[in-house]
C-alpha cells in the first residue's frame, strides 16, 4: 500500500517509515504542513498517517484540504493529545481513526489495515492467508472452508495477527489492542496467553497449521515460515 | 452561635444587670427621699407639740390640729428626752386590712416636771404606693427601651454585617476551576473593604497558581508523549532484528516495560486533569445499564477464566446526565477493579436503581481503610503493571459531577456504592 507519513519529529518519522517499509508498504514522508499538502495533492495514497501538531500549523487543515479536494485515501491521526475534543473534531471533519502517542507499531499496522479495508469496497472484504480466510463483513473465519467458532476477543486477536504478519508483537500491544488504553489488568499477560492458546487450538482443530509462534521474551509472531 | 444573637445575648445580659443594680439604687434613693420627707413632717409636728406643751403646759387637741392619730401618755415622774422613728402596720377596720404607718414616739417633761410619751402616727401607704408606681413606671420604661433598642439593633447589625455574610457565601461557593470572579459588592466600611480586598487577591492568586500548575502538568504530559513514542518505536524496531541474544532480549524487554509504565502514568494523569476541564465535555443522558453491559462484554473472557459469576439487576430507566466517554471510563475502572481483585470462583454483583449504583464483589479481606484507595498512587497490589490511578480517576469523575462514592469492605465482601442522584427529585 502507498502511505504518506506526516510527522514533525524526525526520529519518530524515520521509525514509522522503517517499520511500515518492513511490512511491505510504500511510504513517503512529510515533516511540515506545507510539504504535506503539496504531496497529498500530487499523489494518491491509500492512507495518510497524520500528526496534528505540526510546526507550521494544525494537521487538521490537511484533512480539510483533502476533503474539500475530494482526495481519496484514509486518514489516521496520530497525536500526543488524547483529549476528547481533539479526537472528536478530527473524526468529525473526516479522519477515519485516531491513535494516541505513544503507540505500538503493531497497533498502527492494525489500524492502517482496517482503514484501507473499509475504504476499498471491492474485493477487500476477505483476508486470505493460506488456508485461513477471514470475512470482515460478517466477522466469520474459515479454515479450510470450515467455519471457526471464535469469541470476539479471539477474532480481534486473529485480525491483529493478520495485520502484523512476520512481525514480532509484544504481549503489551495485544493487551492494549484487546482491552484499550484505559483498562489496567493485573493478570493480563495470562489472559493473552489463554486467548492465544485457545485461538491456536481452534485453528489446529480445523486442520490449520500452527502459525502463532512464541518469541522468547517478547511475545508472539504470526508467520508461516 | 450567630454573631447577631451573640451580640444581642451580651447586650441583654448587661442590660438586665444594669437594670437590677440601677433599679435597686433608684428604689432605695427614692425610698430614702420619701422617708426623709415623712420624718421631717413628723419632726415638725413634734416641735409644734413640744412648743405648745412648754407654753401652755397642756396637751393640745391634736386630732383637730393634725388630722391624724396621736397617742399621749402622761406619767407622774420626769423622763429623759428621747425620740425614735419606726415603721409599723396597723389594722384598719374600715378597709379591713393592715395599713403601713410610720410613727414617731418621743418623751419629754412638762413644766410641772411630769413626764410624757407622745407617739405620732402618719399613714405611709400613699407614699409607698408612690414608690411602687415610680418603680413600676421605671421598670416599664426600661423594658420598652430595651425592646426598642433590640428591635432597632437587629436590622442595623444585619445591615452592618451584610458585606461579611456576602463574603462568606461567595467564598464558600468559590470554585478554583471556574474563572468567575468572587464579585464582592462595594462596602463603605473600611475593615470589610480590606477583608474583601484580601480575599479577592487570594482568590486571584490561587487561580493563577492552579492554572499554572495545570498548564505545566498538561504540557509536561503532552511533551513526554512524543519522546515516549520514539522510544517505543525504536524498541519495536529493535525487537524485529534477527539474531538477538538473550541479554539484548531482556534489555529490550525491560525498556519496553518501563515505557509502558510511563505511558500508563502520563495517560492516567492527563485523564485526571482532563476531567477537571468539565466545561468542554458534552453532557447527555446516558444509560448506566447499557454502559455496564458493554463493559462486562470487555471482561467476559477474563471472568470466565477466573470463574467469576456475574449478577446484574438494573433498571432500564436509570439515566445519568454526564459525558458518555467519562461514564465509560468510570464503569470500566470500577469493573476492572472488581475483576482484578476478585478471587477464582468469586462473584460480582451490579445493582443499578434510580439513585444508586452498587458493585459488590468477593475478594481478599482488606487490612487498610478502603477509602485510601481513592487517593493517587495508592496501590492495593505490588504488580508493576498497576500504577495506582484507577480509583483516583473514578473519584475525580465522581467529584466533578458532584456525586458521592463510598468503598466498604466486610471480610471478603467489597462494596462500592455510587450515589449519583443526591437530590432524588431531579
Amino acid at each position: 500500500m502507498k502511505l504518506l507519513i506526516i510527522e514533525d519529529d524526525r526520529s519518530l518519522c524515520r521509525s514509522i517509515n522503517d517499520y511500515l517499509k518492513m511490512e511491505g508498504h510504500i511510504c513517503e514522508v512529510a515533516q511540515t504542513l506545507h510539504q504535506a499538502i503539496y504531496k497529498a495533492e500530487d499523489n494518491i495514497y491509500d492512507c495518510v498517517i497524520l500528526d496534528i501538531g505540526l510546526p507550521d500549523g494544525s494537521g487538521l487543515d490537511i484533512i480539510r484540504e483533502m476533503k474539500s479536494n475530494k482526495l481519496a485515501g484514509g486518514i489516521l491521526i496520530i497525536s500526543a493529545k488524547s483529549s476528547l475534543e481533539n479526537k472528536l473534531t478530527g473524526l468529525k471533519i473526516g479522519a477515519d481513526d485516531y491513535l494516541t502517542k505513544p503507540f505500538h507499531f503493531a497497533e498502527l499496522s492494525a489500524r492502517i489495515n482496517s482503514i484501507c479495508r473499509k475504504n476499498n469496497f471491492l474485493g477487500m472484504t476477505e483476508i486470505i492467508f493460506n488456508e485461513i480466510r477471514i470475512n470482515t463483513n460478517d466477522n466469520q473465519v474459515y479454515v479450510n472452508d470450515k467455519l471457526l467458532n471464535l469469541t470476539k476477543k479471539e477474532y480481534d486477536l486473529l485480525l491483529f495477527f493478520m495485520a502484523n504478519r512476520n512481525i514480532i508483537i509484544t504481549k503489551e500491544s495485544i493487551v492494549e489492542h484487546l482491552w484499550g488504553d484505559d483498562v489496567i489488568l493485573t493478570d493480563s499477560f495470562d489472559f493473552v496467553y489463554t486467548h492465544v492458546k485457545n485461538l491456536r487450538k481452534k485453528i489446529i482443530a480445523s486442520d490449520g497449521r500452527n502459525y502463532i509462534k512464541c518469541v522468547y521474551g517478547f511475545g508472539y509472531k504470526f508467520s508461516d515460515s | 452561635m450567630k454573631l447577631l444573637s451573640k451580640s444581642t445575648y451580651y447586650f441583654l445580659l448587661l442590660s438586665i444587670l444594669t437594670m437590677i443594680v440601677g433599679g435597686a439604687l433608684l428604689y432605695f434613693t427614692i425610698k430614702s427621699i420619701i422617708y426623709r420627707k415623712i420624718d421631717n413632717s413628723l419632726i415638725t409636728e413634734k416641735t409644734i407639740i413640744q412648743n405648745q406643751i412648754e407654753q401652755i403646759d397642756t396637751i393640745p387637741d391634736f386630732d383637730a390640729t393634725f388630722g391624724h392619730q396621736i397617742e399621749v401618755k402622761f406619767l407622774n415622774y420626769p423622763l429623759r428626752n428621747f425620740q425614735s422613728i419606726k415603721d409599723t402596720d396597723i389594722y384598719d377596720s374600715r378597709s379591713n386590712s393592715f395599713l403601713p404607718y410610720r410613727y414617731m414616739f418621743f418623751s419629754g417633761n412638762t413644766i410641772s416636771k411630769k413626764g410624757y410619751i407622745i407617739t405620732i402616727f402618719q399613714v405611709s401607704s400613699e407614699k409607698r404606693e408612690l414608690l411602687r408606681n415610680i418603680n413600676l413606671y421605671m421598670f416599664f420604661l426600661f423594658f420598652s427601651l430595651l425592646l426598642i433598642s433590640i428591635l432597632i439593633n437587629f436590622p442595623i447589625a444585619r445591615r452592618l454585617w451584610r458585606p461579611f455574610y456576602i463574603l462568606v457565601s461567595r467564598a464558600t461557593k468559590f470554585d478554583i476551576q471556574s474563572d468567575k470572579p468572587l464579585d464582592l459588592p462595594f462596602t463603605d466600611i473600611n475593615e470589610f473593604r480590606q477583608l474583601n480586598k484580601v480575599f479577592d487577591q487570594m482568590a486571584h492568586k490561587m487561580r493563577n497558581d492552579y492554572l499554572n500548575l495545570k498548564e505545566f502538568s498538561e504540557n509536561e504530559a503532552h511533551e513526554i508523549k512524543t519522546p515516549l513514542a520514539v522510544i517505543r518505536s525504536k524498541t519495536d524496531l529493535l525487537m524485529q532484528q534477527k539474531n538477538l541474544n538473550k541479554e539484548s532480549i531482556s534489555l529490550i524487554k525491560s525498556i519496553n516495560e518501563a515505557t509502558t509504565r510511563l505511558f500508563k502514568l502520563t495517560h492516567g494523569l492527563l485523564l485526571i486533569s482532563n476531567i477537571e476541564n468539565q466545561s468542554i465535555h458534552e453532557k447527555k443522558k446516558v444509560s448506566l445499564k447499557q454502559i455496564i453491559e458493554n463493559s462486562l462484554d470487555n471482561y467476559k473472557e477474563i471472568m470466565q477464566l477466573k470463574k467469576i459469576k456475574v449478577e446484574m439487576e438494573a433498571m432500564d430507566e436509570a439515566l445519568v446526565e454526564m459525558n458518555e466517554v467519562l461514564a465509560g471510563v468510570l464503569i470500566s475502572n470500577l469493573l476492572s477493579n472488581a475483576v482484578r481483585f476478585n478471587v477464582d470462583g468469586g462473584f460480582i454483583k451490579c445493582h443499578v436503581d434510580d439513585r444508586y449504583l452498587i458493585f459488590t464483589n468477593s475478594g481478599l479481606p482488606m487490612t487498610i481503610d478502603p477509602e485510601i484507595l481513592f487517593r493517587r498512587f495508592h496501590k492495593a497490589s505490588d504488580n508493576p503493571q498497576s500504577v495506582g490511578l484507577g480509583l483516583s480517576i473514578v473519584k475525580k469523575i465522581v467529584d466533578s459531577y458532584g456525586m458521592l462514592i463510598t468503598y466498604t469492605c466486610r471480610d471478603t465482601i467489597h462494596e462500592i456504592k455510587l450515589h449519583y442522584r443526591l437530590n432524588g427529585d431531579s
